[in-house]
């Protein structure tokens, strides 16, 4: 039965992977690549912006990508075609729309069409050192992406 | 539930904002799109979870995540229940905690913004509603 679920949400994984480097070459114009094997668990988040939408429906959950600032400003310029020096409501957006983007997308992975699954809004959070984490019972994915400016994650947390 | 008597306050546009450790959010996805998010500078946090669960909290840990993401899921569900009163149809998504340091949340450019401060024994803390009607 565990091998059964590991296999599932290893594909899953793999699709989530698809979607993010398909998202970032089409709509944020910048090439990413995998940075290495999902984790389990993440330290405090330092200086960083954190983009999350909620699933609800069949399957409820979390997905969040956390962006270190210098990654979250580059990701911005290149999606909007603008310069951004600091985390203001342009980089809020962005990566608000980031999230919202690859939370349609794993609505679609979840169930087909993604019917029965909805979205929340999308929501940022920043600060100096934050830790992001969920309520205990959940299965949770951590995958690392290599962009030019750096490292960032995208976190997907589901109900069991 | 808690047992911890605490009062809206008045809305007015001079009091000081919430500068909070710990925030826990929880997607609301349906008729109603948004997000609800409860915010608590620490002293609260620690206060509030020692409450719940009966017993000395003094970090922010484990403990104060589950039981202010806990809040939030409750609070979630009283709007839900409220909302299906008229016919609305709100589902949540799972409640997420952030506790650190001089954190920030925004949501989208455009949603309507609902931020209720509360008073209570402990100092004061903020619920928080963000949402379009889809």
């Amino acid at each position: 039965m565990k091998g059964e679920q590991l296999n599932s949400f290893t594909e899953i994984n793999e699709k989530i992977i698809e979607s993010t480097i398909e998202i970032f070459t089409g709509m944020v114009m910048m090439e990413i690549a995998v940075a290495g094997e999902p984790l389990q668990t993440m330290g405090p988040l330092k200086k960083s912006i954190t983009g999350m939408v909620g699933l609800a429906g069949t399957h409820k959950g979390v997905l969040a990508v956390h962006f270190p600032k210098p990654v979250a400003l580059a990701v911005t310029g290149s999606f909007l075609g603008m310069e951004v020096e600091e985390i203001n409501e342009d980089v809020q957006d962005a990566i608000g729309e980031i999230a919202n983007m690859l939370g349609g997308n794993l609505k679609t992975i979840l169930s087909d069409r993604g019917k029965d699954i909805h979205l929340s809004l999308p929501s940022t959070i920043y600060g100096d050192e934050y830790a992001f984490s969920s309520q205990a019972e959940v299965d949770q994915v951590i995958l690392p992406f290599q962009a030019p400016a750096g490292i960032f994650y995208v976190e997907v947390e589901l109900e069991r | 539930m808690i047992f911890i008597d605490i009062a809206a306050e008045p809305a007015a546009d001079s009091m000081p904002p919430i500068e909070p450790n710990v925030s826990s959010l929880i997607g609301l996805a349906g008729d109603l799109k948004g997000i609800l998010a409860v915010h608590c500078p620490a002293a609260v946090a620690l206060g509030v979870t020692t409450a719940m669960l009966g017993m000395e909290v003094t970090a922010l840990g484990e403990d104060v995540k589950d039981a202010i993401g806990e809040i939030a899921n409750m609070v979630a569900g009283g709007l839900k229940v409220s909302l299906a009163a008229v016919d609305k149809k709100v589902e949540l998504a799972l409640p997420t905690t952030v506790i650190g340091k001089a954190i920030r949340t925004s949501g989208l450019s455009g949603a309507t913004r609902a931020m209720v401060p509360f008073s209570s024994p402990l100092g004061r803390f903020g619920i928080e509603l963000r949402f379009v009607l889809s």
